[in-house]
């Protein structure tokens, strides 16, 4: 019983907010704000820019997370905990520091300029950033999801024939890919939520690099500036809409898991 | 078929040093490995299975040295404590996974569903093995290892969580396939049953080195350690520091005839005296069972186990009740290497 009072008063504490981002902005006024192209465009770009991340987040973090839970090596605490970092960190901060790397008369500057990728005002900074914040949530989920796997199961299967490679794809990818899509989906939606760095690095976004669109900025910039403005009815609105959408893929994802329709098969995705 | 042999087989993990090992696996004569906990059992499985780097020694099939081959071309199948049957795939697709691995496309749901038949698992093709019994999770490990073609099976504890049935359908199985088709079987077990009935030849480690290498009928007579002879089912067993400090009457007889490390022997019969050595005991407790009354006594400070051929009468076997009870000395076996003393009078 005690835990079921427990758990309403934490679920409330979610609730409430959000009830009350709702009821200030009725359904007329989402789709109000849904139709305007601004506000279609920066979602559309904030979709874009997370997708790319959660990628870079994958590529990168899901070895990450192997090596940190299947090999030994000096230092090994001290990268577990660099990789945590970016959690802790005040996300004006996380902008800061990228910003002063891309200060004139630095190499990363200098790079930058020579690869005609500018990351201040850009998909590349947007994308760095996301990556910073987001990520640890792929490289721990993949960690802890690694080490869950029973190092035996790999010993059966090299016995049976399998390579290395081959024991890694049909034994530990299959049994750890529930929890490094949960790690994924949370980097998603830490990535799409994110603020504080990009009010830094990516106030205005211009086209450059992968981003060839009109100019535009990150849905929580664009809601944020709504704020600044005084234009509490249309940030309430833009607010409500962005959180009906993560909510939906929330969703989708929780029905799809039930429905067996993802690649883990029935079962609870996240933990 | 195949011959496979261990010649000095030497590993090292994690500051545990195993071996020189050496040993005979003839094909069908199953094999099977005793020893207290860390002495180096699985170690040794999972070095020939080629998970432990070794530093020494030679694993041969056929002759070949197979020392330098990856694990997944050794041709054992390497079933660990637990099975490890792979959890996200269900029986038909763990059984065909070696296949699948090898890319077998002819005639392999044949020989998955023949494999199947074999075990009598076909109704529970479509099963998690998380819903298996026992029993049928040990067939099914079974019946991958010999999807992969193994000549040769390295099991940890086979009969782990069996019940009596399936541990004896196991037997039989095991029997059967080394009969037919040659199957080396290197067992480690903590199951004196399962080993008594199934192995042909018992090697037992101790701290990582072949401590005894010889049959059932050898593992009996000269049990090389304490634990080697309760396994053997000895139930008398006393370590001469405790005798020595015991001293007199019984403990010393049985000093007298110990090895280094002690002295095991059955339950002497209750009631059998035959002119020979006999001593008083106390009762502590009885239990009647098929094979008549297991008695535990107390005598000059040991305690000890013996038997009475059928069920008490009266008050016989109370606790409390004084018994005689009479040692046969070529029954007591030194343990540690040879006796101190052979000789020495009844008490």
């Amino acid at each position: 019983m005690l835990e079921i009072v427990l758990s309403g008063s934490l679920l409330m504490l979610f609730v409430v907010p959000i009830v009350a981002l709702l009821t200030f902005a009725p359904p007329s006024e989402i789709a109000r704000v849904a139709s305007e192209k601004g506000v279609e465009t920066s979602l559309l770009f904030t979709v874009y820019a997370s997708a790319l991340a959660v990628a870079v987040a994958l590529v990168l973090g899901v070895p990450l997370g192997y090596v940190l839970a299947r090999r030994s090596f000096p230092g090994r605490s001290v990268v577990a905990s660099v990789v945590a970092l970016p959690v802790m960190l005040p996300h004006l901060l996380v902008g800061l520091g990228f910003l002063l790397l891309t200060l004139p008369g630095t190499p990363v500057h200098a790079w930058a300029e020579a690869a005609r990728l500018p990351l201040v005002g850009s998909i590349t900074g947007v994308v760095l950033v996301m990556v910073f914040v987001s990520a640890p949530y792929t490289v721990l989920a993949s960690e802890l999801s690694f080490r869950a796997v029973d190092p035996r199961l790999l010993e059966v299967s090299r016995s049976l024939g399998a390579s290395r490679s081959s024991a890694f794809l049909t034994v530990t990818l299959p049994l750890a890919v529930r929890g490094i899509g949960a790690g994924l989906l949370l980097s998603w939606a830490r990535a799409v939520s994110e603020i504080g760095g990009l009010l830094v690095l990516a106030y205005t976004i211009y086209p450059s690099g992968a981003y060839q669109g009109p100019v535009t900025s990150p849905i929580s910039v664009y809601i944020y500036n709504l704020f600044e403005l005084g234009n509490l009815k249309d940030a309430a609105a833009v607010s409500s809409l962005f959180l009906l959408i993560a909510f939906a893929v929330f969703l989708a994802v929780r029905l799809g898991e039930r429905a067996g329709r993802l690649p883990w098969g029935r079962g609870e995705l996240l933990p | 078929m195949s011959r496979w042999s261990i010649s000095g087989l030497a590993s090292r993990l994690e500051g545990f040093t195993l071996g020189p090992i050496d040993l005979e696996l003839p094909p069908g004569l199953p094999v099977a490995v005793l020893g207290r906990s860390g002495t180096g059992k699985t170690t040794l499985l999972r070095s020939v299975a080629g998970f432990v780097p070794t530093t020494g020694g030679r694993i041969l099939r056929d002759g070949v040295d197979l020392v330098r081959f990856p694990p997944e071309e050794r041709s054992v199948g390497y079933v660990p404590q637990g099975l490890g049957l792979f959890p996200h795939l269900s029986v038909e697709q763990n059984v065909r996974y070696p296949l699948d691995l090898r890319r077998v496309r002819r005639g392999t749901p044949e020989r998955v569903r023949g494999l199947l038949r074999r075990f009598g698992l076909e109704a529970l093709a479509s099963r998690q093995p998380s819903r298996l019994s026992a029993g049928e999770a040990q067939k099914v490990a079974l019946a991958r290892a010999l999807a992969a073609d193994a000549d040769l099976l390295l099991w940890d504890e086979p009969a782990h969580a069996l019940d009596v049935e399936d541990r004896d359908e196991l037997v039989r199985i095991f029997r059967e396939l080394g009969r037919e088709e040659g199957l080396g079987l290197l067992l480690v077990t903590h199951d004196p049953v399962l080993a008594f009935a199934l192995a042909e030849r018992f090697v037992v480690l101790s701290d990582g080195r072949v401590r005894f290498s010889g049959d059932a009928r050898e593992l009996i007579d000269r049990p090389p350690d304490s634990f080697s002879a309760r396994f053997a089912g000895y139930e008398n067993l006393y370590s001469r520091p405790r005798l020595e400090e015991l001293g007199g009457g019984l403990a010393a007889w049985l000093l007298a005839r110990s090895g280094p490390e002690g002295v095991a022997f059955p339950a002497p019969l209750l009631g059998r005296t035959d002119g020979l050595p006999g001593w008083e005991a106390e009762v502590e407790a009885s239990r009647p069972g098929p094979e008549g009354t297991s008695v535990e006594l107390s005598a000059g400070g040991l305690r000890l186990r013996a038997r009475r051929s059928g069920l008490p009468e009266g008050n016989e076997l109370r606790v409390g009740a004084r018994v005689r009870f009479a040692l046969d000395a070529t029954s007591l076996r030194p343990l540690g290497g040879v006796p101190a003393e052979r000789t020495g009078s009844a008490a």
